[in-house]
């Protein structure tokens, strides 16, 4: 038979599901440190990408210089300072992304909670039931 | 204005009815007009400049993400760049990785804003970007705004160098490049449009967020007066050679079409009719939500409880945006009766999740029917009404909606909702 109640909280629940809670849910099935790491490090090895674009279109921009100079150069501490502004980028970068995700993090777990409370009262109901 | 809101209500009712169709078409025009106008401004590649490419690029974003039409509007743009050269379309290549990979892990919604800012542009009414996304947005839109009109800036830089570009010989691969990257990195005219943009979003966003009257509009006014004031300047010191008059005229249609937008996006809660699938042990469900919205207007009662304590009733207006209606009075079937605990000192996100711990969805088995009663903007306006009103003279707002309602000079309020 059909349970008017029933039906009710799971068209909320599947509602909530396809209006972006899949997606929570994605998020609330890792632990907070876990989620966050992998995050990081994904925006890690994209700024790494995206400074390699950038060191690449540096280079052909004066490629000309380069090819003239590249006996007097001094190789080592160029490498030093691109190592260097890698480095500030990154950890700059790491920062905001730690705390974007966070607060994704954050914002993921609290809109959860209403639909675990939902799941409980589904259950609860179909316990009444049986 | 009554009249108004009534017409904003049957556009709600109209758009949560169909708006299975409602969206493909809109997504369908949008990408229409982009790629139309990619083509019509670059179209350096007659073989997709055609008619049928762009009507089948854009049935394909009707039905795709909405991410589709930013990614064909960038293949279709690097097309044309390749056409004209092979180093420009590295260029754009790179250009758009850059974005991609550094900004859009973040918010990939906000990827429509890069598409919007140069059509914008390029229909000359760039000024509105700037306030719709302080009024609309957060923060995070200062960045999408500013890739827009990198985009945009580049494409320009690219038409306008195209006979320089085609002229140099293949092998000038380091002197097509130098004139392309000197193009956005020296172009003043573009950092003084995105520092404008960038300034002028956080000043509508921090004053729309305000708990002071009329906000919306004080925010826009100010962000337009801000921009405005910062182009001039911008012009002044770095010489960017900006049409006065145009930003001018620009900033005055910029701020009509955020009033239209305020009037739209203000109080908004486009519910729609949805379609869930999901299944137990007995049964498969197939249901059909369907928002239950209704035009008619409702009347409130405003109880200011002071030395001199007077009633007000007023007519209120369908979305109740003036005063702090906490609910909205729809055609109720169903009694919930729960209380809510309500404290002057709770920020509005507080109260909206307090007020949405309520049922929204009412109904039987055969017509599942969704209900919103409250809204986050207007718990939003309502929280700050009962702050700033409690801090003057101890106001408390009755939707009459109900009858049992307490106050005390503590500034606990506790309220029936009736759903």
């Amino acid at each position: 038979m059909l349970h008017e109640e029933r039906i009710k909280l799971m068209t909320r629940m599947e509602s909530y599901a396809q209006n972006g809670g899949n997606k929570n849910m994605q998020i609330g099935s890792y632990f907070r440190g876990d989620y966050i790491s992998i995050q990081v490090i994904k925006s890690v090895v994209s700024v790494t990408i995206a400074y390699g674009i950038g060191f690449v279109l540096y280079v052909l921009y004066h490629l000309e210089t380069f090819l003239e100079d590249i006996y007097k150069i001094d190789l080592l501490a160029f490498a030093k300072n691109v190592l260097l502004y890698y480095g500030v980028i990154v950890v700059a970068y790491g920062i905001i992304s730690y705390l974007v995700y966070s607060y994704s993090y954050s914002k993921a777990k609290k809109s959860l909670k209403k639909y675990y409370d939902h799941l409980k009262k589904l259950n609860s109901l179909y316990r009444d039931q049986a | 204005m009554t009249g108004l809101l009534e017409i904003k209500e049957k556009l709600k009712l109209m758009y949560s009815r169909n708006e299975v169709f409602i969206i493909p078409i809109a997504k369908f025009l949008l990408a229409f007009v982009t790629l139309t106008i990619i083509n019509g401004r670059i179209g350096y590649m007659s073989s997709i400049d055609k008619l049928p490419i762009v009507l089948i690029a854009a049935l394909l974003c009707s039905f795709l993400p909405i991410g589709f039409i930013v990614f064909f509007s960038a293949v279709f743009s690097l097309l044309h760049m390749y056409a004209l050269s092979m180093e420009v379309a590295l260029v754009g290549l790179c250009l758009y990785l850059i974005m991609f990979l550094l900004f859009f892990r973040f918010s990939p919604k906000d990827s429509l804003v890069v598409i919007l800012t140069p059509i914008l542009f390029a229909v000359k009414m760039p000024y509105i970007m700037p306030i719709a996304m302080g009024l609309l947005g957060t923060p995070a839109s200062v960045v999408s705004v500013a890739f827009g009109v990198m985009i945009y800036y580049f494409l320009s830089h690219v038409i306008a160098s195209s006979t320089a570009i085609s002229s140099m010989d293949a092998g000038e691969v380091t002197a097509k490049l130098r004139l392309l990257i000197d193009g956005i990195l020296s172009n003043r005219e573009m950092v003084v449009i995105i520092a404008a943009f960038a300034v002028t979003i956080i000043v509508v966003y921090l004053i729309r967020r305000m708990s002071a009257d009329h906000a919306w509009t004080t925010a826009m006014v100010a962000g337009a007066i801000t921009n405005l004031v910062l182009l001039l300047v911008g012009d002044l010191v770095y010489d960017t050679n900006m049409s006065v008059l145009g930003a001018i005229l620009g900033t005055v249609i910029a701020l009509l079409v955020a009033k239209m937008l305020e009037f739209f996006g203000f109080c908004v809660d486009y519910s729609r009719t949805e379609k869930v699938q999901f299944e137990d042990d007995d049964y498969y469900y197939y249901v059909k939500a369907v928002p239950k919205l209704t035009v008619a207007a409702q009347t409130k009662t405003v109880k200011k409880i002071n030395t001199q304590s007077t009633t007000v009733s007023s007519k209120a207006n369908a979305s109740g945006r003036n005063s702090g209606t906490l609910g909205r009075s729809t055609s109720a079937s169903h009694t919930v009766g729960s209380r809510l605990d309500f404290d002057p000192s709770d920020s509005a996100e507080d109260l909206f999740e307090d007020l949405f711990e309520e049922d929204d969805f009412i109904g039987n088995s055969r017509n599942v029917v969704t209900q919103r009663t409250v809204y986050k903007r207007n718990a939003d306006r309502s929280a700050s009404a009962f702050r700033r009103n409690n801090g003057q003279h101890g106001v408390t707002i009755n939707n009459n909606m109900n009858d049992d309602m307490a106050e005390d000079n503590d500034f606990d309020y506790n309220f029936e909702e009736l759903e």
